[in-house]
């Protein structure tokens, strides 16, 4: 009789699981970039004096936050489509299902870095901007040189929080039918007969612990690197 | 293929039915949150007072629980609970249907699991924010341990612990939509079945979408509630 866990099996599943890795990272990578675009719009948002333009923001992200991924996730996928099939006569029945992936874990990352960004540039003092202004930078140059440095140290910490909740997010995507690497699992599960699930799980389990952890490590570095410039700031 | 963007009939009609999925998805969230808060409660204070066993296990449960997604804690979960529990029965000889058990189960098992190392760090966050001196003057003036523990430190920490505990109970009523892989009757499932018959995904979806709304957002009023009610009580202890 065949035995129900064979740790063994996995050698011979890894090499077919392995390049769809990328898939995944690279959909996370996605999100984070169209993401954060649209996070730091709703930040300018939440942060103008324009009563309606908060209330906009602010609405954009309660939803979020009280929305399930995976519920988000078929909105995107059956509503975009039918939306532009409706009303504007387009067509888009054909488009790749990672596109629908990327849009529904931008609009999500979009709603957490709006806080970050926000706090972020909250934490900075109002003094740096005045003094940078007193000294003759623009406007532009006092945001790009004094404010965005300092803030992107506030920043870090959440960012990188927000990178591991994209990533872990997106292990949702298989559902609408997406081939990344939880969608490869369950195909090579499906192919066996759902004989040796539990081998692929784990695995697939150790391949999101070690990259949270990496995750968690690179930017716990990195806060460091930068936060080294800070105090010597303080103390000079 | 359809004249109406939308079918309305059908949207109403569904709403309800993922409205009846709602006492099933409190329940779960209910007695997940009932199991996870000792069980992390008592975890937070073995990491924070460095008991040799317990402090390395819980941070490699934290670790696992908060480093890999949700769906992946549920496939896993859900296979390997059935073969240790047929192993246990078979060595007792104890007859049980153990493939018919109701999924309620295993989404209590599950979310509890998945709630109670997302609380240990929301606990020990919180225990860290209550001054040390506070547990010394406690003994000082004769408490015990546990009663210094109910009386002086639990009820400060509550404050700082209610903004996250509203965090992770509107997390874990979302983590609920994901109990369709353990087919759990509950709102997203229920709304989805019921849009197989005509393929009205896209309502039931929008369905799903409002109550999950309307959920979160009670919840949160209610701890805004409470949370005012609790500061006012921090008001006057300070005073």
């Amino acid at each position: 009789m065949e035995k129900y866990f064979d740790i063994n099996y996995l050698w011979t599943a890894l090499p077919q699981l392995l390049p769809f890795l990328w898939i995944t990272l690279f959909v996370a990578a996605l999100a984070v970039i169209f993401g954060s675009l649209l996070g730091l719009i709703l930040a300018v948002f939440k942060l103008s004096k324009n009563k309606f333009l908060r209330f906009l923001a602010n609405s954009y992200i309660t939803v979020m936050r009280c929305t399930p991924s995976i519920v988000l996730l078929f909105l995107v996928y059956y509503g975009i489509p039918a939306f532009a099939d409706h009303f504007l006569g387009i067509y888009l029945q054909d488009v790749h299902t990672g596109v629908f992936v990327v849009i529904t874990f931008s609009l999500q990352f979009a709603a957490m870095m709006a806080e970050v960004i926000r706090s972020a540039y909250l934490a900075v003092d109002k003094g740096q901007y005045e003094a940078a202004v007193s000294v003759g930078l623009t406007p532009f140059q006092a945001y790009r040189r004094i404010i965005f440095p300092q803030a992107i140290v506030f920043a870090l910490p959440n960012f990188g929080n927000g990178l591991i909740a994209v990533l872990q997010e997106g292990a949702l995507a298989y559902t609408i039918g997406f081939i990344d690497i939880v969608g490869k699992a369950n195909l090579i599960i499906a192919n066996n007969y759902n004989t040796h699930a539990l081998e692929i799980y784990i695995a697939l389990a150790v391949f999101y612990w070690v990259f949270s952890i990496a995750i968690a490590k690179f930017f716990g570095k990195l806060e460091k690197v930068f936060s080294k410039g800070q105090s010597s700031l303080k103390t000079s | 293929m359809n004249s109406s963007f939308i079918n309305t009939e059908f949207l109403i009609d569904t709403f309800f039915v993922a409205l009846s999925g709602v006492p099933i998805a409190l329940l779960v969230t209910a007695v997940a949150l009932a199991i996870a808060l000792p069980i992390g409660f008592f975890l937070a204070l073995s990491r924070i007072n460095e008991i040799p066993v317990l402090n390395g296990f819980t941070k490699v449960y934290v670790s696992f629980v908060r480093g890999t997604p949700l769906i992946i804690q549920i496939f896993v979960l859900y296979s390997i609970l059935p073969l240790i529990l047929a192993g246990i029965f078979e060595r007792y000889e104890i007859d049980f249907p153990i493939y018919e058990v109701n999924p309620l189960w295993y989404a209590f098992v599950i979310f509890s699991f998945n709630t109670a190392a997302i609380l240990v760090e929301v606990f020990r966050s919180a225990l860290k924010t209550v001054n040390a001196g506070q547990l010394e003057a406690a003994y000082s003036v004769g408490l015990t341990t546990s009663q210094a523990y109910r009386r002086i430190i639990i009820p400060q920490m509550l404050v700082s612990t209610m903004p996250n505990l509203c965090t992770a109970t509107i997390n874990l009523i979302k983590a609920t939509s994901l109990g369709y892989a353990i087919s759990l009757q509950e709102i997203t499932l229920k709304a989805k079945v019921a849009a197989n018959v005509g393929y009205n995904y896209l309502e039931a979806y929008i369905d799903i979408f409002i109550v999950y709304l309307i959920l979160c957002i009670t919840v949160e009023y209610l701890f805004k509630v409470f949370e005012k009610r609790l500061s006012r009580y921090k008001a006057v202890a300070t005073a």
